[in-house]
């Protein structure tokens, strides 16, 4: 590791302004992405700005229609909320098969979108349920959000505030993990909800997530396992690495979209 | 057992082709872990050795020789129908999507 200075905000602004006065720094939230970057070296932020001291950056709130997670809320407190289990329980779920304990009680939603790792499970959720992202300036919506692998429309002295998920009629996500990191392989999150029939792939994609069209619009026809039948994934764009080929992820895209369908009932 | 079931169906070295190791760390180095094993009743076979007055041997490492081959044998005959007669370790879930894909190819191009 590097030496870098360390600020603890007491409030957004302020951090708005600590970012805004340094394009080295970097916000820290629940360290589980950017501390194994600093520890190898890979990254030389001149700053860490720590969320943790913020207290209206925690907590999740649902009404009728929706789902609000606020940006530093750990991936253990929305496995372990009962209002959400009640409202969506597809994501409660999502976030409880995130890395292991000790990653769930520190790592943070906001974190996690901000990141955009190719093989995180949250953005998954996040396109395919058509959720609004609240920052500190404006509101993106899911399909502006992600620009590529690691990569979003975030500005460098933007903060995710918080996620807003409306409520679908049905929804579930089957990951296929890495067998030996256990981050997502492929994931697919179905949803059928007021933003229509989508389906987000995490994992797979060369680029980050993204939504599969031919899929969409089988299912929107029929929702039902048995309409992903013979829907085939482009590889293009696909990962290789040495856990998958882009052969071996296309066809996983296929059955864990099944599975996902099926599990959505 | 863990050990040589991890052999079998999860461990393995990686390498490019310029020789950069690439499963270097726990993340992408598979070994198993409590969750991938399941309980196995242990249980005795007693053969004396008859070449020593004492009529023992020493030995170690026992589950770990003997699961490789065991779960190989399983996993080959498995695939039997699918024209598998050997599969290399270790036997990933790629490795036979790969031998189910191309046996239903040949079958479709018979
Ligand atoms: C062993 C291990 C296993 C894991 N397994 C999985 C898995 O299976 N699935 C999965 O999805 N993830 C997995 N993760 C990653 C984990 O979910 C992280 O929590 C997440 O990727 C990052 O969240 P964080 O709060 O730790 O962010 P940090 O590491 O603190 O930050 C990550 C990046 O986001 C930026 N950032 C943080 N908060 C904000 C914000 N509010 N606004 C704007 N930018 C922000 C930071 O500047 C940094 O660039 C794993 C991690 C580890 C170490």
């Amino acid at each position: 590791m590097y030496d870098f200075a360390y600020h603890r905000p007491a409030s957004v602004a302020e951090a708005v302004k600590l970012l805004a006065g340094d394009p080295e720094a970097k916000l820290i939230s629940g360290g589980m992405s950017l501390i194994p970057v600093l520890k190898q070296r890979l990254a030389r932020p001149s700053a860490l700005i720590d969320l943790g001291a913020i207290p209206d950056l925690v907590g999740i709130s649902v009404t009728a229609t929706t789902v609000t997670v606020k940006g530093r809320t750990t991936h253990a407190a929305v496995a372990a909320s009962a209002e959400v289990r009640q409202a969506i329980p597809a994501l409660a779920e999502l976030a409880s098969h995130i890395g292991d304990a000790q990653v769930r009680n520190r790592g943070t939603i906001g974190g996690s979108i901000a990141h955009h790792d190719p093989t995180a499970d949250y953005p998954a959720a996040v396109l395919a349920l058509g959720a609004t992202v609240h920052t500190s300036r404006r509101k993106l919506a899911a399909d502006d959000f992600f620009t590529g692998l690691f990569a979003t429309a975030l500005e460098p002295d933007e903060i995710v505030i918080a996620v807003e998920f409306p409520i679908p009629e049905k929804a579930a996500y089957v990951k296929f993990p890495n067998p030996a990191s256990r981050y997502a392989m492929v994931g697919v999150f179905v949803a059928k909800g007021p933003r229509g029939v989508r389906v987000a792939v995490t994992g797979a994609g060369a680029n980050g997530v993204f939504r599969h069209a031919a899929m969409e619009e089988a299912l929107a026809k029929s929702w039902s396992p048995e309409a992903l039948e013979g829907i085939s994934t482009p590889t293009e764009d696909l990962n290789n690495d040495i856990h998958a080929s882009r052969e071996y992820r296309a066809h996983l895209v296929g059955v864990m979209a099944k599975r996902a369908v099926a599990k959505a009932g | 057992m863990a050990q040589g079931i991890g052999q079998a169906l999860l461990e393995t070295r990686v390498h490019d082709e310029a020789g950069q190791f690439l499963s270097g760390s726990m993340m992408d180095y598979t070994m198993p872990r409590a969750d991938d094993m399941l309980n196995i009743p242990v249980d005795n076979a007693v053969t004396m050795c008859t070449h020593n007055p004492l009529r023992v041997k020493g030995c170690g490492e026992v589950g770990a020789i003997r699961a490789p081959p065991a779960v190989i044998c399983a996993v080959v005959d498995a695939l039997h129908d699918y024209g598998a007669r050997h599969i290399d370790m270790p036997a990933t879930s790629q490795k036979i999507w790969r031998r189910i894909s191309a046996s239903r190819q040949h079958l479709a191009a018979e």
